[in-house]
């Protein structure tokens, strides 16, 4: 932690909740989130003390004036007259590697040590954040005694598709409940909660430089603490592409959720099924921004991704896997109708688990080697969506989600060497 | 002229006799150490394959590619390459100090040759595993790059990358052993140069190709194709 950072905790002596922001050049954004939180803490929390921090990884844009500029009319903004506690609004550069995940310690640093009963955390580039977030993500805590409030949020059907091809599915069958939004960026987290995850080494790991979003929702899954989400409508982004392509997101990503199946083997592997948790909020519907798809393109990359990587795959993939892939290939090439069953999408990415374990290739090879399987999942299910309304989708989602569970034992066994038996579809 | 007969005759009896007791002794001893030096490796190398697991080396093989490039399937094992490893090692040992026993010139001038080469050879493999993992690892970064930036020829570039740095380690490890060091630095020189000059014909064409295109259609942007920004992806 920076010194004035220890500085200003010091000072401050002690706070109930401390709401964090990491940013990095978002000082087009940052203002208006952090004036959301501030009137947020100040409308729902004016009888606890609170600290907004600004975790900045050397924003060179005003991130940091433009925090230290927030502030709200209390009368018009939050309709209220009766005079409200201070909010202590803090911005500092953390130390270490750059990453979400050094931002995170520094917060959760200063949390632990100004004895916060709850700290969330916010992205700094939200363009739809209200007020009512903050409420959402800290009373389940203070109030409902939960550990980590996971966000859920309304979202295009072709929105969010790593998290719905993978990574929903993967940590509702692994640890057995059912967060919607692993990975959505926003989080309420108890004060005994933070303290857990200061004592985790994998601070200088990749996960927590990478893939801090999964890994802060698996170590509260698999530890047994109570969780649960709240509803908070549309997330809405400053429409800014992150520095990185689609390979190396689904690197971070996937690897992350593959690295910490085998820090909880144990514990994933005794979970049979899984179960809803209790969701907070007044879910109501929003118009949503259209997401532009080219399917023919996306058929494409598979299909030269077929043709290209057959030397990778045919190390990753086992021989049943790999034939339906083959398949899948003629099929397009053909130009029948594009389908990738979910079983068949359900055994490639148990084949790509277990080959990271002892990866016959370097690991970022094998798993940017995902991406055209990936695009092709993405292009058989928007084929299959194409005519469905939201409730259909999820419930086409949620198909997915059952396929996954129900070759859970299949993936016991291959993930201990054992023969692999197929299981019959439900 | 009988006894003249006899003289030569004994004459030719001596020098084999002589020969037979010179060579036949060393030539005895040579063949029981190459016996027992072949009995011993194969004895190790049977011991080897059962007790040796390395399974640390396994590891280091299968990902690095060195195991697929030994056997399609990977399954080219580090006792294997240990095992087999001692059984060579011991066998030429073996013969080795067979032909000391010869006591001669010759044998000796071998010998030294290969122990002094030795040392060049171990390092020389070393170099040429090296490069060939090396080749592998790039080779197939490089592959899933291509594809995934969807570059035309993905496998071709990979082949060429592979090419390249198992080239470089054969220069190298010619150099380290002395062993036509120019020609192949020549020929390093030349198909670097040809790379090289390869390319710049491939970017002249492309780039004249698309001055063309430019000024024929100035004005007319290419059509957009839709696609969802990476945000949408998480």
């Amino acid at each position: 932690m920076p010194a004035e950072a220890q500085r200003a905790v010091e000072t401050i002596g002690g706070a109930d909740l401390v709401v964090g922001i990491p940013s990095f050049n978002n000082g087009r954004t940052i203002g208006r989130v952090a004036t959301a939180v501030s009137a947020g803490l100040a409308k729902y929390f004016p009888q606890l003390r609170a600290v907004v921090v600004n975790s900045d990884g050397g924003s060179g844009d005003g991130t940091q004036q433009a925090v230290m500029q927030a502030h709200h009319e209390d009368a018009s903004l939050l309709l209220l007259e009766t005079p409200l506690s201070a909010t202590h609004l803090l911005s500092f550069p953390y130390h270490g590697v750059p990453g979400k995940g050094s931002a995170f310690r520094m917060i959760f640093e200063m949390a632990h040590r100004l004895g916060a009963k709850a700290c969330a955390v916010v992205d700094s580039d939200l363009r739809s954040i209200t007020p009512e977030w903050i409420d959402l993500l800290i009373r389940p805590i203070v109030v409902g005694g939960y550990d980590f409030v996971a966000p859920s949020y309304q979202r295009h059907k072709y929105d969010g598709t790593i998290t719905n091809s993978i990574v929903y599915p993967m940590t509702r069958m692994l640890y057995g409940h059912r967060v919607r939004q692993p990975i959505g960026g926003e989080f309420g987290i108890s004060g005994r909660l933070v303290e857990r995850y200061l004592r985790h080494t994998e601070w200088e790991t990749d996960i927590a430089r990478f893939g801090i979003d999964i890994w802060l929702t698996t170590v509260a899954l698999a530890e047994g603490y109570r969780v649960c989400q709240s509803y908070l409508g549309a997330k809405l982004h400053d429409a800014k592409d992150p520095a990185s392509d689609l390979s190396s997101m689904l690197e971070q990503v996937v690897g992350s959720v593959f690295t910490l199946m085998r820090d909880y083997e144990d514990r994933w592997q005794a979970i049979e099924g899984s179960r809803p948790i209790e969701t907070f909020g007044f879910r109501f519907d929003v118009g949503l921004d259209p997401v532009p798809v080219n399917v023919a393109r996306m058929i494409g990359v598979f299909e030269r991704g077929f043709r290209d990587l057959e030397e990778i795959w045919k190390l990753v993939l086992r021989q049943e896997t790999y034939a339906g892939i083959r398949t899948l290939a003629e099929s397009a090439s053909s130009g029948g109708v594009f389908h990738l069953p979910d079983d068949l999408w359900v055994r490639t990415v148990f084949d790509f688990a277990c080959a990271f374990q002892q990866p016959p290739v370097a690991r970022g090879v094998l798993l940017r080697s995902l991406t055209p399987l990936y695009i092709a999942r993405v292009a058989s299910f928007v084929v299959e969506t194409e005519y469905m309304v939201a409730d259909e989708v999820e419930q086409r989602i949620e198909l997915l989600c059952r396929a996954f569970e129900r070759n859970k034992p299949l993936l016991a066994a291959q993930w201990r060497g054992e023969p692999v038996k197929e299981v019959a579809h439900a | 002229m009988p006894n003249g007969f006899g003289q030569i005759f004994q004459g030719v009896l001596d020098r084999l006799h002589n020969q037979a007791t010179t060579v036949l002794p060393g030539l005895l001893a040579a063949a029981i150490i190459v016996l027992t030096s072949f009995l011993i490796a194969l004895a190790a190398r049977a011991l080897l394959y059962r007790i040796f697991k390395g399974l640390a080396i396994d590891r280091f093989l299968r990902r690095s590619g060195v195991a697929y490039i030994m056997d399609k399937q990977g399954s080219f094992r580090a006792t294997r390459l240990v095992a087999e490893g001692a059984y060579a090692a011991i066998l030429i040992t073996g013969f080795l100090t067979g032909l000391s026993a010869f006591n001669s010139q010759l044998a000796d001038h071998i010998i030294q040759g290969f122990v002094l080469l030795m040392p060049k050879l171990v390092v020389a493999a070393l170099i040429i595993v090296g490069g060939v993992w090396a080749s592998q690892y790039f080779g197939r970064g490089l592959l899933v790059w291509a594809v995934n930036e969807g570059l035309p020829a993905p496998r071709r570039l990979a082949a060429i990358c592979r090419v390249m740095i198992v080239f470089i380690s054969i220069v190298v490890a010619a150099d380290q052993m002395d062993f036509a060091p120019r020609v192949f630095l020549a020929a390093f020189i030349i198909l670097i140069g040809g790379f090289v000059l390869l390319s710049a014909i491939a970017l002249g064409s492309t780039a004249s190709a698309e001055f063309k295109r430019f000024f024929q259609g100035a004005g007319h942007e290419p059509e957009r194709i839709a696609e969802k920004s990476l945000w949408n992806q998480l």
